[in-house]
């Protein structure tokens, strides 16, 4: 039985994952460049959402949407104010700004909250649904079913909308795209609030999960995005969703199985591996070796 | 005169190890303190300087390498071990793992490459907490008193001579290294690969040169840093210091020898002012990043240069007795205006 | 571009012009004497030995220097420094020797710096070597280019549109020092060029590729008057 309890808790640590994924690929397929300030995001999200619910007092669903709109607003100012003015520089430049933003941030969050750790209250009264064995808090179902939902809108935008087409354009040729009449700015602005939605949300859905907030999360969270998303071949919405939950489940197993100290280095094993045998990921497209 | 034909001088090099060897008449403890992580942070700084700023490895492993070499040295040390060679294991350990580091980067292109050493960083880590039979776990260990010689190295003055020759031996091996065919091939590498390999340069192989001399000096910077703060804990080597590594490459100046030096001043002495207050670090660290790699690409180093402080660095060995035919040729191309002549200057750019 | 059933000699010690209009083949097949592309049929043949499957590095110490149609240098970086890359495979890998000089040569770099000095005298261009490339014309790239696939004394020497962008005056110059090249250094020259002119000048022997084929092969002034060769330049069928 101890098979489908992995399974489940698997599964509610893989929606985050994914969320953090999504956000990554998004801006990946727009600009071709990698977030590195993207956990950073997350912390927004999950520290806006502490604020409001756990020191004010308001409503979960108050300070679920407040942690959205916070880590959206910042995605655009970075984009707006950092990214836009330096994007024709090269790539490298552009990550390794990231990185100092990541940096900025997460000092600019130790400020207020310093090096301590928070918990993060329950937020629903009801008490753990069981199944069987299995045992599921009401928060990681909420959890699996937005990250489902939404990946399948995203999906679905990319296929359909004209803002997905346009980001689909502007990221195989910049050039081109303006030519074409594209407004890129729009298309960058749009991605990058899109892709600090993602973020704030995943901080949002994950904190009471989690139940721990310190500044440096960060880092720890946008380590396992990147293992999802690099399994799930960088570049890809179904990639990053499948990568994700991936990661998640393999973790719980890789920690009751062998050890239980592996469960956090197992997502580093991912991208070392697949990276160095399997560069293509499960659904990846863009040919991430040398030409 | 200039100023940069004083460090351009033949007997600049001694002179300079003079002034290091007299720097402890004029200190207290605690600047002599700061002077060694300054000397260490040089080839640790140079470690990341080499891999990013010469070959254009975008490697994230710089940190991991130096707290492979602070462990190796520490622990080796402690089985009464001469010190030099213990740094020299930390060293060679340090580059023998970055040369396999370097084996994705054959392949996978920049971003990528970045993704699999911030991974392998991470796992250094874990392995350095995890394993407490050798490494002593999360708490850290005392790294031992280095003895030289039957001579005990108690006091940071003390420590210093050991870490000033090291750094010193070492700066002026990288400086003779650059400046000659390796160099040439790292720069080369990193401006286009295709073109290095059409002038008979073996990608593979100097990539993997370029990676394991950069994990050999973060190597013996990181043993020389155990040495000089006497404890190491593996949360050291995460991804903070890498930033700190960044940093001093940028604020240096990207693809200069003398960046390394003016980097590790800046970047060892400055958090030094803000040592208590850790998030004002981390913003300073990031801000600095931003700014340098944005608006001042050439990094202080740069200025230096342009300013004629610091002189130009030619990675040809030898390169000024090219001045005199030099002078020499723009004789005749005056006289007869030969070749590619004057009157295409700025027509057809 | 792809390059069906070419079949070429080359001559030692001649120039050999090789024209077409754009999207002919020339620079898919200069590509795959260097070795950048891969063939998938067929074989290369150099001094008698087969280098189909030679890697690109291994091309050079053999002889083989190319140069680029968009120049490839490092701006950042001097002239001598761009030159010496060429000298990459002729200095010894032995850092005892390269590094520290302790060979019977001395110095690591002097006999590089003499080749290099000797090669941009030669173009003229030998007052420029301690100058960035950032601040120099697209002439002297042009020369330092060509500098840098000389310095080694190759054997072939793989010119990709040495000319584009010159001045008169400087394809002039140029010109001349390709006669030279041939005579005085004894390299066998492959030329592609737009400048029919130029190619007419110096070439030994001129072929014409179009649509990836030879359509055309032979001393200058006869291949030019080719009936075939004027159809695919000018696209008029001379029966119409």
């Amino acid at each position: 039985m101890e098979f489908f309890i992995l399974l489940s808790a698997g599964l509610a640590n893989g929606g985050y994952y994914a969320l953090i994924a999504l956000g990554l690929v998004l801006i990946f397929k727009a600009q071709d460049m990698v977030q590195f300030g993207h956990g950073e995001v997350f912390m927004v999200g999950a520290f806006t959402a502490y604020t409001v619910f756990a020191v004010v007092g308001w409503p979960y669903l108050v300070a679920f949407i407040a942690a959205v709109l916070a880590a959206t607003v910042v995605g655009m100012i970075v984009e707006r104010w950092l990214i836009r003015p330096i994007a024709h520089m090269p790539h490298m430049t552009l990550v390794m700004v990231t990185v100092g933003l990541s940096f900025c941030l997460k000092g600019a969050a130790r400020i207020e909250w310093g090096k301590d750790i928070y918990t993060f209250p329950s937020v629903f009264k009801s008490g753990p649904i069981v199944i069987g064995e299995v045992v599921l808090m009401p928060q990681q179902l909420v959890l699996v079913a937005f990250t489902l939902s939404l990946s399948v809108v995203l999906y679905l935008m990319f296929k359909y909308t004209a803002l997905g087409k346009q980001m689909k354009a502007t990221s195989q040729n910049m050039t081109g795209a303006q030519l074409s009449g594209v407004n890129i700015g729009r298309v960058f602005s749009s991605t990058w609030a899109m892709s600090g939605a993602l973020g704030g949300a995943a901080g949002a859905l994950s904190a009471p999960v989690l139940s721990l907030l310190f500044p440096d999360i960060g880092t720890f969270i946008l380590l396992k995005g990147f293992a999802a998303a690099v399994l799930g071949g960088f570049g890809s919405i179904v990639g990053a969703v499948v990568g994700g939950f991936a990661v998640g489940v393999m973790e719980k197993f890789v920690g009751f199985y062998i050890s239980t100290s592996l469960e956090h280095i197992s997502a580093f094993v991912i991208i070392m591996l697949v990276l160095i045998f399997w560069p293509k990921g499960l659904f990846g497209t863009k040919d991430v070796t040398r030409v | 005169m200039r100023i940069s034909a004083f460090f351009e001088a033949r007997w600049f090099p001694a002179l300079f190890l003079l002034f290091l060897l007299v720097i402890p008449l004029t200190t207290n403890n605690y600047f002599q303190f700061v002077i060694n992580l300054v000397l260490c942070y040089v080839l640790i700084g140079f470690g990341q300087q080499l891999i990013l700023g010469y070959a254009g490895q975008f490697s994230f492993a710089n940190a991991a390498f130096m707290g492979i070499g602070a462990y190796t040295t520490s622990i080796i040390f402690t089985l009464n071990v001469p010190i030099l060679i213990a740094l020299m294991a930390g060293g060679l350990l340090a580059a023998l793992v970055a040369c396999l580091v370097g084996l994705p980067a054959l392949r996978l292109s920049r971003v990528y490459l970045a993704l699999a050493t911030i991974a392998f960083g991470e796992m250094t880590t874990w392995i350095l907490t995890h394993w407490n039979s050798v490494t002593k776990g999360g708490d850290g260990m005392y790294s031992p008193v280095p003895v030289f010689f039957g001579y005990s190295l108690d006091t940071d003055t003390e420590r210093y001579f050991l870490i000033a020759i090291v750094c010193f031996v070492m700066v002026m091996i990288a400086q003779r290294m650059l400046a000659s065919k390796f160099g040439r091939a790292f720069i080369a590498i990193r401006e286009n690969e295709m073109v290095a390999s059409c002038n008979g340069i073996n990608i593979p192989l100097y990539k993997t040169i370029a990676f394991a001399l950069s994990g050999f000096y973060a190597g013996v910077g990181g043993g020389l840093y155990a040495i000089a703060v006497n404890y190491i804990v593996p949360d050291n080597y995460d991804l903070f210091q890498l930033v700190i590594h960044f940093a001093l490459v940028m604020v240096g100046g990207l693809g200069s020898m003398y960046g390394v030096i003016v980097g590790a001043l800046v970047l060892t002495t400055l958090p030094e002012v803000l040592r208590d207050f850790q998030h004002y670090q981390e913003m300073l660290y990031g801000v600095l990043l931003i700014v340098f790699i944005v608006f001042i690409p050439r990094g202080v180093a740069g200025f230096l240069k342009d300013w004629k402080i610091l002189p130009r660095e030619i990675l040809v060995h030898g390169w000024r007795e090219e001045i005199p035919h030099v002078r020499e040729a723009a004789k005749t191309a005056a006289v007869f205006n030969v070749g590619a002549g004057a009157e295409d200057r700025g027509a057809e750019h | 571009m792809a390059v069906n059933d070419v079949s070429m000699h080359i001559d030692r010690g001649r120039i050999h012009g090789l024209i077409g209009p754009n999207g002919a083949g020339k620079s898919t097949l200069f590509n795959a004497m260097s070795g950048l592309v891969p063939i998938s049929q067929g074989s290369i043949c150099f001094e008698g030995v087969d280098v189909t499957h030679l890697p690109v590095h291994l091309r050079a110490p053999r002889g083989i220097r190319r140069t680029f149609q968009h120049v490839q240098l490092m701006e950042d970086r001097t002239v001598l420094e761009n030159v010496l890359v060429g000298m990459h495979s002729s200095i010894s890998t032995n850092p005892f020797k390269s590094v520290f000089g302790l060979g019977a040569e001395g110095s690591p770099d002097k006999a590089a710096r003499e080749a290099a000095r000797e090669v941009l005298q030669f173009l003229g261009i030998g007052h420029i070597a301690l100058t960035e490339m950032g601040g120099l014309t697209i002439a002297e790239h042009r020369f330092a280019e060509l500098a840098r696939a000389l310095v080694a004394r190759p054997r072939l020497l793989l010119l990709d549109e040495p000319a584009a962008g010159l001045s008169l005056r400087s394809t002039e110059a140029l010109d001349a020092l390709l006669v030279r090249i041939r005579d005085e250094w004894g390299a066998t020259i492959v030329l592609v060029e737009h400048r029919i002119d130029l190619v007419l000048n110096v070439s030994d022997v001129v072929t014409v590729l179009d649509n990836g084929s030879i359509i055309a092969s032979g001393r200058g002034q006869d291949v030019i008057e080719d009936s075939g060769v004027k159809r695919a330049y000018l696209g008029v069928d001379e029966e119409e």
